[in-house]
């Protein structure tokens, strides 16, 4: 196995988790497949370079902003629209469709900033990247070690917050139950809102990151989205620990996946990269559509050494 | 052509290819509930049809053994062909009919294997399989280039050359509008028929709908077989109004996200809905385009987002206070008119002496 193509699954695989983990966060609590889950991501991209070229700062330093422009973008979607919607008594489709709406805006938004950006500023706005302004760790790239230990410090975060903190449980509670949340005391509207910032935030971090790592263009988000669902629906939907492991496991099929492919198939395989995580998402959905998190695994072991 | 001329010309084709398209969709979500985000799945498939497999069966007809593949030497064999339909309406209409044709029944076997997951799951978990379904075609579409040349797409003989000149366009609008009225026409008497109330019937509480006998997995496969052979044939007219076919055409925002907008603001569950949805839809992008000159000074970017930003709030205020469309569902009148009001008067008479 060559180093780059380690290097490029292993940071793939770990931005892919920050944004599968969110996109399960907000289905946990509002029941609606997200779709402009990836532009949350471009947005922060698009943040993330005019902080790198107009004031100079390091790409790294952008993902504090990042994060909390994310989360703000996300929160939006949810009370100015989904939260109405809920209100109404909407079903899932009009939810998705009103996700759908409020993707539209975002990448005209996208779109017009990088124009914008890119006539004022002269700043390369189309297919650009900004591993030139990455700083070298152990004489490898440092989003080489950054984004596989942002990965795994939000698991951990996360995982410290739903089970060690008030607010957290109280989450679970209201993603579990929310009636009876309701009846003792928990502000659903508030820990949903909350996991709307949360999945905003995380993806905010991702795009502030991509492109230390990829060519990115406005329509990233659109591109990276099938990638993305892949992961949470692969790791079930409804559990965010699925969700990370979703997004290592689709991160690195897709790049190793195609990678190997390559080499031993030929070159013409490469451009096919996005079946990976179709088919994956496919035969999930088809075969095990609660993901792996939801399979018996136990009782599928006991079966296979009976047989 | 005067300018209007060409514009109400240019307006019209994209309605009713749009018109079509909505239709289908209407049926399969309007009509019976299923969630189909995967709609490009049958148009782009029509149009892939309609690219790869009526200029092969034509090279074989009149080039046998001629040495010209047709993707291969796309540029030369589409010529060859192209020279012998425009001196030949006859043989024009009966290929763009047989394409038509065939289009219809490959999205009909799309719709087929798409019933697979739609009689397995419900709700989003289906959406969002068909949605992979649909990139996944797109996807190969895209790369693999013996089917329809990859990237670069292929060229189709044009079936309306021999009108020639500037009345092609108005052929090809008319032909776009007949089969759009005929399409609403079918559906109008589907929605009138027992078929329709089946499928609404499981839309609204499937398990009473089984309960009273009804073959829910019949009816979801039906519906997907006839909603996707439309579908594809709207794919297929796109395909013939430009005489080529790519991949690059299709993707999940314009052929799925823009159909369910019209759908879902024109009102689902009836078929004015969907027609008022796609006029409403495509009218407001001409004319932004159309008038996106004037604002071109003005603003320091691509006007063309303006458009995206513009339809996007708008689908959000009907949504929010128009969930149900501007054209909402009605109960369909099964009896004529005149009948029902036979039997209206005649219970009015009943009345007193009960």
């Amino acid at each position: 196995m060559s180093l780059p193509l380690i290097r490029d699954a292993v940071i793939f695989a770990s931005l892919l988790t920050m944004l599968s983990t969110g996109l399960t966060l907000t289905y946990m609590t509002t029941r609606v497949p997200n779709f402009a889950h990836g532009d949350f991501a471009t947005m922060n991209v698009y943040l993330n370079l005019a902080i790198v070229h107009l004031l100079g700062l390091s790409p790294y330093l952008g993902v504090v902003p990042s994060f909390f422009f994310g989360g703000a973008i996300a929160l939006t979607l949810y009370l100015a629209v989904l939260k109405p919607l809920l209100d109404k008594g909407a079903n899932y489709v009009i939810l998705m469709v009103g996700t759908i709406a409020y993707d539209m805006i975002l990448l005209s938004l996208i779109n017009i900033v990088a124009d914008y950006l890119n006539r004022a500023y002269k700043i390369l706005t189309r297919l650009f990247q900004l591993k030139g302004f990455d700083a070298e760790l152990f004489g490898q790239p440092m989003i080489f070690v950054v984004a596989p230990l942002l990965s795994l410090v939000v698991i951990l975060l996360l995982y410290f917050f739903l089970s060690r903190t008030k607010f957290g449980i109280a989450m679970r509670a209201a993603i579990e139950n929310p009636s009876l949340a309701e009846v003792i005391g928990i502000n659903i509207n508030l820990t949903y809102a909350f996991s709307w910032f949360i999945s905003g935030g995380l993806a905010g971090v991702a795009g502030a990151l991509l492109p230390l790592y990829m060519t990115c263009n406005p329509d990233i988000g659109v591109r990276l989205l099938i990638s993305v669902f892949a992961a949470s629906v692969v790791g079930g939907l409804t559990n965010i620990y699925g969700a990370f492991l979703g997004g290592l496991l689709i991160g690195l099929a897709e790049t190793l996946g195609t990678g190997y492919l390559s080499m031993m198939v030929g070159p013409w395989v490469v451009p096919y990269r996005p079946v990976i995580p179709l088919s994956l998402m496919f035969l999930t959905l088809l075969f095990a559509p609660r993901g792996l998190t939801g399979i018996e695994w136990r009782r599928m072991f006991r079966r296979v050494a009976q047989t | 052509m005067t300018i209007p001329a060409v514009f109400f010309i240019d307006l019209l084709t994209i309605i009713g290819l749009f018109a079509i398209i909505s239709m289908s969709l209407n049926l399969e979500f309007g009509y019976a509930g299923i969630p189909n985000f995967g709609k490009m799945l049958a148009v782009a498939g029509g149009a892939f049809f309609v690219g790869a497999i009526p200029g092969r069966v034509l090279m074989l007809i009149f080039n046998p053994g001629g040495g010209v593949d047709f993707v291969q030497g796309n540029i030369e064999a589409v010529s060859m062909l192209n020279q012998y339909f425009s001196s030949d309406p006859a043989a024009s209409i009966v290929y763009l009919v047989l394409s038509l044709v065939g289009a219809g029944l490959a999205g009909a076997a799309l719709g087929y294997v798409a019933s697979y997951p739609a009689i397995r799951l419900r709700g989003d978990y289906l959406a969002i399989t068909l949605l992979a379904m649909a990139e996944i075609l797109r996807v190969v579409g895209d790369n693999y280039s013996d089917f329809i040349g990859g990237s670069m797409g292929v060229r189709i003989p044009d079936p309306f050359r021999w009108v020639g000149g500037e009345a092609r366009a108005l052929a090809a609008a008319l032909t776009i509008l007949a089969v759009a009225v005929l399409v609403f026409l079918y559906l109008e008497l589907v929605l009138r028929s027992p078929l329709a109330r089946a499928l609404r019937a499981m839309r609204d509480e499937e398990l009473s709908a089984e309960v009273y006998g009804k073959d829910v997995v019949r009816l979801r496969t039906k519906t997907l077989i006839v909603g996707c052979a439309i579908a594809a044939v709207g794919g297929a007219l796109y395909a013939f109004l430009t005489a080529s076919v790519s991949a690059r055409d299709f993707s999940r925002v314009t052929h799925t996200f823009w159909p369910w907008v019209m759908v879902i603001v024109g009102g689902a569950g009836n078929n004015v809905g969907a027609l008022v949805g796609a006029g409403i839809f495509v009218t407001l992008r001409k004319l932004i385009t159309f008038y996106k000159s004037y604002f071109e000074p003005f603003v320091p970017f691509d006007v063309v987002w303006l458009e995206y930003l513009l339809l996007g709030l708008a689908l959000i205020v009907v949504l929010l206070h128009r969930p149900e469309g501007l054209v909402p569902e009605r109960p369909t009148k099964t009896l004529a008119r005149r009948e029902l009001e036979e039997i209206v008067e005649r219970v009015r008479s009943e009345e007193p002496s009960a």
